[in-house]
């Protein structure tokens, strides 16, 4: 699966202010999780509902400093998106709205139970409620659902979503149902409909995560006789508490509730508010002025806000019982190659674990608040069956050891240091600070390295993510930073770590590691469906991945996120790192 | 009653003093052109400071790197990474840091400005020279052949000034490889950065070369050398280069500013040199780009003020010497 596109919209996001890419979610619903709330104080959200609240009325404002990617919920990667189009949109699964981590739970949404499977893993068969309307009164059918899934193969319409669905059902070549010449569109062989209310899904091999791929917002049903192809992102048609009254791309748009939905079908979604609008391409210090006067409601990226207001809200503290700071997801972190020589030794890479000043890197990023806590492992705390430790003093000595770097070079029969280079994308200012960084850190060890800087738009493809190139340019650093599309270990540790995921242009484990533990514990996440015991193979990876030092991690990244006092029910959902639109009222 | 028709021998009495104030006691001598420019440039306060400005800036760039601290070093407690802002009041001045340090490494700024006026300058000199040898060389032939030397020449230049120069130089840096030419990292970046900016500027000069040239081939004393018998590359050499000096002293004087910005435009987009090599441009791209300077003003004022000032200095010292080799150009 390809996450480095959404990886990359989100470090983006994260460089320069605006948009997250990250993981999907779908519509959904909040029950009643109104009854305990929390009082306003910081971080609150985090943990419990500030302003729990059923009062209706008001004109919800979102503020986004860039645009949407697309509001199609079939050809959108940004986190904020996945997490938006929950107010109009229900894919078969979804993510259950509630804070802390009970928010990374996938629960059914339009589908009403999660798949079953059948005994060879192949095979995922979905119910959908039979009484889920769309805004304009029709009933929804797992024809829809199937047509929604047969519009995301065409990419030259729909570039933009992930691409699970051809990458693990079988049919892979399906041209997409504008060029499908059987009749009613339904040429796609690997989904079927058997009744109006059924999809089945045939894959081509076992993928036990698969719950969380429908959760994705491409599931969500799209009716065919409505489908305007890339246009219909100007209005899909809503089954979601909300419907779009008007939206001029790219500028406003407004949405106003949808008389045909009903809170019953769709629990973790509400609709409290009399209308939703929101102003795009705004400036992004304006946005923060804007929130801090009760102006506007939300900033829609969710990524934090910018420098000047977090040196408002932190000095304030009313100011700052009104701030959340959680963790988005996203971990930063350093490629150690395990290839290039020398640091295909061990010893030379653990060298470099030591010698690193993670508090430097952590500046780098923004500082405890805006860039996030100093990590010590790969996955990041919000992962599913995180465990916590610390192989290289990250955290009990973050400033570096320069004795057990140097010890650790001695090791690796190189105890005057060595030469290297380090990789990073040139149009991020904060990855170029922590190459900087990194590079000041190891020449107190001796290890001199020459920064090469590369588009970020080129990275993975032509330059770092080339193992040829990576060979033959000696770069045995790489800044990188990934989001899993799913909150499990599969999602996050597949790219980046397995064996078979290097590949030859576009190589997301940048690290080169072909560790059969490594190896044998994904291959295993991918057939075990007990969930409970494939959550359990996520720390063991972990450690392996730390142990083998292919990664450096620098920061789970966090943001600061300011939270309108006149909001209701607002709370982070832990799976998209920022507020759960989904539910959101007004006082 | 008629005048006295005796000649007095010049005398420090007889002399009146706005005429001869500050050579009294020397024989009057013949003053050459560039005694009288010299002169004229001196009295011009404006120019003049603006040529001392540009003195200093290129002793600093010269030496400056040696009196100064290494700027690559981190200060990680002299900033405050939760508010990505130095501590202390302006940018965290202080004795040892006197225009502060950056805010996410806690750099020192003055080391880094010092350090930088030798890439900038340097870059911007150089390219400077190439624009104006390029300048120089297809302006005077095509100014002074003419014909369809002329004609390839002068469109050249029109397709050279409609270029998106921008854009071109961002697009030519970013496929070169990081090792060309026998050269790698920062001095292929120099070559490249001075390659681009000279190369596309040249036609700003050769326009003006051409101009002159045309005007004047024209002229009664090269006519009198050509009825003597005198070639084109005497001619060329002997009677109008000579002639051509002042302007070409003069734009290049104007160019070098431009130079200074547009390679501060082309760090900001990212295509400079490599970190943590500190240019000017650099700098203030590093400040606007990550929001700095709504928190940490001085992160970007210290580099917008050192080009603004070596900008402007360049600047009152070309219009100076300008006046001052043709005064009738006012």
């Amino acid at each position: 699966m390809r996450e480095r596109k959404r990886l990359g919209l989100a470090a983006f996001a994260a460089a320069g202010t605006l948009l997250l890419a990250a993981c999907g979610g779908s519509s959904g619903s909040s029950g009643g999780t109104a009854s305990q709330g929390t009082t306003a104080t910081y971080g609150a959200a985090i943990t419990g509902v500030v302003n729990p609240s059923t009062h209706k009325g008001g004109t919800l404002t979102f503020g986004d400093s860039s645009t949407p990617d697309s509001t199609d919920p079939g050809n959108t990667y940004y986190a904020f998106m996945w997490n938006f189009t929950r107010l109009y949109t229900m894919p078969l699964m979804t993510y259950k709205s509630c804070p802390g981590s009970c928010g990374l739970q996938v629960v059914p949404d339009l589908a009403t139970a999660p798949g079953q499977v059948s005994a060879d893993g192949l095979t995922w068969t979905y119910h959908i409620q039979p009484n889920v309307k769309y805004e304009d009164g029709t009933t929804v059918t797992s024809q829809d659902v199937k047509y929604a899934v047969e519009r995301t193969y065409d990419r030259s319409v729909f570039p933009l979503g992930p691409s699970y669905f051809p990458l693990l059902l079988q049919d892979p070549t399906y041209p997409g149902p504008y060029k499908d010449k059987t009749a009613g569109k339904m040429g796609l062989t690997s989904v079927t409909t058997p009744d109006s209310t059924t999809v089945v899904f045939h894959l081509a091999k076992p993928f036990a995560d698969f719950n969380y791929v429908v959760a994705i917002p491409q599931t969500a049903p799209v009716p065919q006789s409505k489908d305007t192809g890339a246009n219909y992102q100007l209005h899909p048609m809503s089954t979601g508490p909300y419907k779009f009254q008007s939206y001029q791309l790219n500028k406003t748009l407004t949405m106003v509730p949808n008389t045909n939905w009903s809170a019953a079908s769709d629990p973790n979604a509400k609709q409290l508010v009399n209308k939703i609008v929101v102003n795009m391409n705004v400036n992004a210090n304006d946005i923060d002025n804007r929130l801090m006067a009760n102006d506007l409601g939300v900033d829609m990226p969710g990524t934090g806000v910018q420098a000047a207001a977090r040196a408002k809200i932190l000095a304030s503290p009313t100011l700052k019982q009104q701030a959340d700071n959680p963790i988005s997801g996203f971990l930063w972190f350093f490629y150690i190659n395990s290839v290039v020589p020398p640091l295909n030794n061990v010893a030379c890479r653990q060298a470099v674990e030591y010698a690193a000043n993670k508090v430097n890197l952590q500046t780098a990023y923004g500082g405890p608040i805006a860039g996030g806590a100093i990590g010590s492992t790969v996955a990041p705390p919000t992962l599913l069956g995180y465990k916590s430790f610390d192989l290289y003093e990250a955290t009990t000595q973050p400033t570096g050891d320069v004795t057990k770097a140097k010890a650790a070079l001695t090791a690796c029969g190189h105890p005057s240091g060595f030469s290297t280079n380090i990789a990073y994308r040139s149009d991020r200012p904060k990855e170029v600070a922590a190459a900087t960084a990194l590079q000041q850190a190891l020449s107190q060890v001796g290890i001199k390295t020459q920064l090469h800087g590369y588009p970020a738009s080129t990275y993975y493809g032509n330059f770092a993510g080339v193992p040829r190139y990576v060979h033959s340019h000696d770069l045995g650093l790489a800044t990188g930073g990934w989001a899993p599309d799913w909150p499990d270990g599969y999602g996050f540790f597949q790219y980046l770590t397995a064996g078979n995921s290097i590949s030859p242009a576009g190589n997301t484990n940048i690290g080169e590691l072909n560790d059969p533990v490594v190896n044998g514990l994904l291959a295993k996440f991918g057939t075990t469906t007990d969930a409970a015991t494939r959550n359990s193979y996520t720390a063991q990876i972990d450690m392996q991945v730390m142990k083998d030092a292919v990664m450096l991690p620098e920061v789970y990244a966090k943001s600061l996120l300011y939270r309108n006092p006149n909001l209701t029910n607002v709370y982070v959902q832990q799976y998209f790192g920022m507020y759960n639109y989904a539910v959101l009222g007004l006082k | 009653m008629a005048a006295p028709l005796d000649v007095f021998p010049p005398s420090a009495d007889a002399t009146p003093d706005s005429v001869l104030g500050g050579v009294s006691g020397k024989a009057i001598e013949g003053r050459s052109l560039g005694q009288i420019a010299w002169m004229r440039l001196r009295r011009e306060k404006v120019a003049m400071t603006g040529g001392i400005i540009i003195a200093v800036l290129i002793v600093v760039a010269i030496v400056g790197p040696f009196l100064v601290q290494n700027p690559d070093v981190y200060h990680a407690d002299l900033i405050n990474a939760t508010f990505s802002r130095p501590n202390g009041a302006f940018g965290g001045i202080s004795l040892a840091h006197p225009l502060g340090v950056e805010p996410l490494t806690g750099r020192d700024m003055l080391s880094r400005i010092v350090n930088g006026a030798r890439y900038s300058l340097l870059i911007a000199v150089l390219a400077t020279a190439l624009s104006v040898c390029l300048g120089i060389f297809f302006g005077v032939i095509s100014g002074f052949f003419g014909g369809w030397a002329d004609s390839v020449i002068a469109r050249s230049m029109d397709v050279f000034l409609a270029f998106p120069l921008l854009v071109f130089a961002i697009a030519l840096i970013g496929v070169i490889p990081t090792k060309a030419f026998g050269l790698s990292g920062n001095s292929l970046r120099i070559a490249l950065l001075v390659f681009v900016i000279g190369f596309f500027n040249w036609p700003y000069m050769g326009r003006i070369i051409r101009g002159q040239t045309l005007s004047l081939r024209e002229r009664e004393f090269v006519d009198a050398a050509r009825s003597l018998g005198a070639r084109g590359p005497y001619i060329l050499t002997r009677e109008l280069l000579p002639n051509l000096v002042a302007p070409i002293l003069v734009y290049s004087t104007l160019l070098i500013p431009t130079n200074i910005l547009f390679e501060a435009a082309l760090s900001y987009l990212g295509v400079g040199l490599y970190p943590p090599t500190p240019t000017w441009g650099g700098m203030l791209s590093e400040a606007v780009s990550n929001g700095f300077y709504s928190v940490d003003p001085e992160f970007m004022l210290v580099p917008g003020l050192a080009i603004f000032i070596a900008v402007l200095a360049f600047n009152l010292f070309g219009d100076g010497l300008r006046d001052a080799l043709d005064p009738k150009s006012r």
